[in-house]
């Protein structure tokens, strides 16, 4: 595993034929892998928000609604097809349990939108590790399409 | 002029919030002082504004474990104030308090948990007290919570409770400093953008 690209918080990377895409520290936040076996095509985009509500709109990959539709529009452009796309998805946890405040529970509705956007989409959601209240570090290798979650004091889980 | 994102604070807005930051913490490491029976200073607070990715790397990389205990903000003023605590600072707390130290976070236990969400929690009371009475803003606190994992999915708490208004995180804080060593503990704090706004006014020096 040596060629890894980085995805940052409410960011998209892309790659084809070789190499592994990786994603720190999901929290709340969750990471999509979309995978196209056919063409090795492989994208991760890690989302922080269920649903874009901002009037600029100036970062679609912060968002779960936005940030699917966008990372879709970017591998079609590359010739992926939506009826290949095969999606795994983890992260959703919830950090931290706070009783009263306006903090709720983001990670309950990005995994709720998540979902939602996805069927709306049309695509394949073959496998998901959500929820629960540790943190994940989802690696995603764009040829073969697997993912693998690393947390702390958790084994690690291939998906 | 109202704020509309975290990155259009003025240099005389992020001077007040400095000083707001020096005060906090002051008063924290005063707490902290007496709980431990050792004295404690504090460096020069920092008011930062950072993109996500840059909050993570400042607090030293998004992987590595840590513990936080989280309080909530409610009242006239909303947000979020965290306490990350590192290794090196909960076995100061140990040590003194319990006489037991630990070599890794898995070794924490029940007694040692309430122990450091009762000192992150006294130490953020004391920070919001002393907001609270240089303001003249009341503040309702929630009861603390508290976990260890990953620093970058703690601190992408904040983040998440205010992403949808802004791309900037905004903290305030500083560091403890005992027996000549930085003690490895922030303090942070995060108003929602109304409130900052509130604050501002409040201490007379929005635009």
């Amino acid at each position: 595993m040596n060629d890894k690209i980085t995805v940052g918080i409410a960011d998209m990377k892309m790659a084809q034929g070789s190499g592994i895409l990786i994603t720190y520290a999901l929290g709340s936040c969750i990471g999509l892998c979309f995978h196209d076996p056919r063409l090795k095509l492989g994208a991760l985009l890690h989302i922080m928000l269920p649903l874009n509500m901002e009037t600029g709109r100036k970062n679609p990959m912060k968002y779960a609604d936005t940030g699917i539709r966008e990372t879709l529009r970017q591998m079609e452009a590359k010739g992926a097809s939506k009826s290949r796309i095969i999606v795994k998805i983890a992260g959703g946890a919830k950090m931290f349990e706070v009783n009263g405040g306006n903090l709720g529970n983001i990670g309950q509705r990005n995994i709720e939108s998540v979902h939602l956007i996805l069927r709306k989409e049309g695509l394949r959601l073959a496998a998901e590790d959500v929820g629960g209240t540790v943190a994940r570090t989802l690696l995603f290798d764009v040829v073969s399409g697997q993912g693998c979650i690393r947390s702390y004091g958790r084994q690690e889980v291939l998906f | 002029m109202e704020l509309k994102s975290f990155d259009q604070l003025s240099s005389l807005e992020i001077d007040t919030l400095r000083e707001i930051g020096s005060i906090g913490t002051g008063n924290a490491a005063t707490a902290l002082s007496q709980m431990i029976g050792k004295e404690v200073r504090i460096t020069l607070p920092e008011v930062r504004i950072m993109g996500y990715n840059e909050a993570i790397e400042w607090i030293g990389g998004p992987e590595q474990v840590t513990a936080g205990v989280l309080v909530g903000m409610s009242g006239q003023m909303s947000g979020l104030m965290l306490s990350v605590q590192k290794l090196g600072f909960i076995n100061l707390v140990l040590e003194q308090m319990l006489g037991n130290p630990i070599e890794d976070y898995h070794q924490l236990d029940e007694l040692g948990k309430s122990t450091l969400v009762e000192v992150g929690n006294i130490m953020i009371s004391t920070f919001i007290n002393a907001l609270s009475g240089l303001s003249n803003i009341s503040v309702n606190l929630t009861v603390p919570a508290f976990a260890v994992d990953m620093q970058g999915a703690i601190l992408s708490v904040p983040m998440a409770a205010y992403g949808g208004m802004s791309d900037y995180l905004m903290t305030i804080g500083g560091n403890f400093v005992c027996e000549e060593e930085q003690v490895p503990c922030r303090l942070l704090l995060s108003p929602d953008l109304g409130s900052l706004n509130f604050l501002l006014k409040k201490l007379g020096v929005a635009e």
